[in-house]
């Protein structure tokens, strides 16, 4: 497992607030009301942990239900300089929350329906071209991104379902989702293999070294 | 290079460090004779505007404690005469107006030169 | 390679789906004829010009990030027919068009990188009108089902959502406008050994033939009867004093006496199928809220119960 410093964490975190923050007034533009999205945190993980770390997420706000929420997975995949799987994830009755609040519906139906699916899709393509864009523009990479993939299941369907790899780590961004006063907790993971993450940190290092001045 | 008033003094308001360093980083390549002074909290840049005086005042929008707006509704009435400016990557009107409304700036993050060069112009002039 | 470029030509007019490319200043560079046919532009007019120009309405939206990050970013993007239901002013047909009705897309925004000519932008669009109105359809009757679904499945009497829904308006009503609102629980005695010793089915008649025999006798259309658990009811009286609720509640259990089912495991000397029924009245000038009226009629019920069954008892005032 890579370990990156503390500056290079706090580079990778304001990364992704400016790429959270962008999507946001994106959002903002198609709801008409404030919307808010921030990182406040990233923790690196194999796939099995990041699939319990859901699983424990889930326990801790649910209702106790038994068996475990469903969670909503919008996943895009990503090539080029690198190559990575981006999942935006929330808890299946939260995507629902998320999805209703932009429409403007309050029809209280249990699932998702086929157009709010798609509507979530466009969700999920806003927020992961988003945090990748502003990761490519700052290392300056190109990548090539596909289109949205809408998934739902366990937290062990949705992770392992982008194909298994031995060496891959799980990169999960901690995700704040407010909009008229309602604050959902999402993630997004970026699947990579040890090469690729090799390449972000050696980027987070080049990048910092153009902040601090040294070229 | 335009001539600008000595002892130039940038406070920068922003809980990335990172953040921090980058904007800083513009501003010295621009005026390597300014000051630049660095809070991480809305209520260290308080602290310390009183007796620093600064001449720009940066603020993140996104930080814990009373963020980024009240911190800049606060330091308009401390430094009526500073330059004060909103940094954020959520642009939005409703956002734009209030800074509008209280007399202050707005500036888009990632912070780039360009950006940073228009928001100093003023204190060039 | 002529006969492929024709052919691949021929299928590009005929798809039932809107084929736009930009080239990487925005200008387009292909318009396919079910473009020319939904947007009234054809296609010569179209090659060769910006697509902002000729849809201005475009500009500053969510058309134009994702051709941005297609050029750009070389990023595909995605706009579902939820969020932006119209973007581009396109019409099913002319008839469509004099009515004013757009035709509602589904757009996918890719890029496409090009050997010679660097990066362009492919912009697909498709007709989902017919797939939304099938979803409101589906919304419709799922509503339907949903308002049906206020009636117990057994008796066909009100159900507890009903309930819960009703009592809240009745006592809220009751209290806007000074009245006072009575509350009755019914309970069937030893239901439990009824359905132990008939079996389940003769135990379900039983609910049905009590219910409806109930249901008989409160004609008042805001009087409710509803199914509160699995042998017991409740009866919203709105407007009724303790005096009038208590000659309801004498009636109903009189009705049930008359019934005469045959119960031969009661613990009451009465070999019959009764009822034990508490009452409570929230007085105008009262306090309480809904948890306290039902609260003190189940108190009432409770008492009963406890006095020997197949009885009815009034709730003391002070309980609200």
């Amino acid at each position: 497992m890579v370990e990156l410093s503390e500056l290079e964490h706090d580079a990778l975190v304001e990364i992704f607030n400016i790429g959270v923050g962008q999507a946001a007034a994106a959002m903002s533009g198609i709801v008409g009301e404030e919307v808010t999205m921030s990182v406040p945190s990233i923790t690196f993980l194999s796939r099995m942990e990041a699939a319990q770390l859901l699983e424990d997420a889930h326990r801790r706000g649910g209702n106790g239900q038994p068996g475990g929420e469903r969670i909503c997975g919008v996943s895009q995949h990503y090539e080029g300089a690198f190559q990575t799987e981006a999942i935006l994830m929330f808890p299946e009755d939260k995507s629902l929350e998320i999805v209703r609040l932009m429409v403007g519906e309050s029809v209280p139906l249990a699932e998702l329906s086929e157009m709010e699916q798609e509507a979530m899709s466009e969700i999920g393509n806003i927020i992961l071209n988003s945090c990748v864009g502003t990761l490519a523009n700052i290392f300056q990479h190109e990548l090539h991104g596909s289109l949205p993939v809408y998934q739902v299941g366990s937290s062990d369907e949705i992770l392992d379902a982008t194909g298994s790899r031995a060496e891959t780590v799980v990169m999960m961004l901690h995700i704040d989702f407010i909009l008229e006063k309602h604050q959902i907790h999402g993630y997004v993971a970026f699947i990579l293999d040890v090469t690729a993450l090799h390449d972000l940190k050696e980027q987070i290092d080049r990048y910092l070294a153009r902040a601090m001045g040294q070229h | 290079m335009p001539a600008t008033m000595p002892n130039t003094t940038v406070l920068i308001v922003d809980d990335s460090r990172v953040s921090r360093l980058v904007t800083r980083q513009h501003i010295l390549a621009r005026h390597a004779d300014w000051t630049v002074v660095e809070a991480g909290t809305g209520e260290e840049a308080l602290a310390k505007a009183p007796e620093l005086q600064p001449q720009l005042v940066l603020l993140d929008v996104n930080m814990p404690g009373m963020g980024g707006v009240a911190a800049a509704e606060q330091m308009r009435k401390l430094l009526p005469q500073a330059h004060i400016s909103l940094l954020t990557a959520n642009v939005q009107e409703a956002t734009r107006k209030r800074a509008q409304d209280l007399g202050i700036g707005f500036m888009e993050k990632p912070v780039t030169e360009e950006r940073i060069a228009r928001l100093i112009a003023p204190l060039e002039a | 390679m002529t006969d492929r470029l024709q052919l691949l030509e021929s299928v590009l007019e005929a798809v039932s789906v809107g084929a736009v490319v930009l080239d990487g200043d925005g200008r387009i560079v292909l318009w396919n004829r079910w473009m020319s046919r939904h947007s009234g532009c054809a296609s010569h007019k179209a090659v060769g010009t910006d697509l902002f120009e000729l849809m201005p309405e475009l500009r500053g939206g969510r058309v134009q990030a994702a051709v941005t990050q297609a050029l750009r970013n070389n990023f595909s993007s995605l706009l579902s027919q939820t969020l932006n239901r119209s973007p581009f002013p396109l019409y099913a047909s002319p008839a469509a068009e004099t009515r004013g009705e757009r035709m509602q897309q589904a757009v996918a925004i890719t890029p496409l990188t090009l050997a010679d000519s660097g990066r362009h932008c492919l912009i697909q669009l498709t007709d989902v009108s017919m797939a939304a109105g099938r979803e409101k359809l589906l919304r419709e009757q799922t509503e339907l089902l949903r308002m049906q679904t206020f009636s117990d499945g057994l008796t066909g009497i009100a159900n507890r959502r009903a309930f819960d829904v009703a009592i809240d308006r009745e006592v809220r009503r009751a209290k806007r406008s000074g009245s006072m609102v009575s509350l009755l629980m019914i309970d069937i005695d030893s239901f439990k050994p009824y359905n132990d010793h008939y079996g389940h089915q003769q135990g379900d008649q039983c609910l049905i033939q009590v219910s409806s025999a109930l249901q008989a006798l409160l004609q008042r259309s805001v009087d409710m009867l509803a199914r509160y658990g699995g042998e017991e009811f409740a009866v919203i009286l709105p407007d009724n004093d303790p005096q009038q609720a208590l000659q309801i509640a004498r009636t109903l259990h009189e009705r049930i006496v008359r019934l005469a089912l045959p119960h031969e495991y009661t613990c009451g000397p009465d070999k019959q199928i009764t009822v034990s029924i508490g009452v409570a009245t929230l007085a105008a000038d009262r306090h309480g809220d809904v948890a306290a009226l039902i609260g003190a009629a189940d108190h009432a019920l409770y008492a009963a119960k406890r006095q020997g069954r197949n009885r009815i008892v009034v709730a003391p005032p002070e309980l609200l």
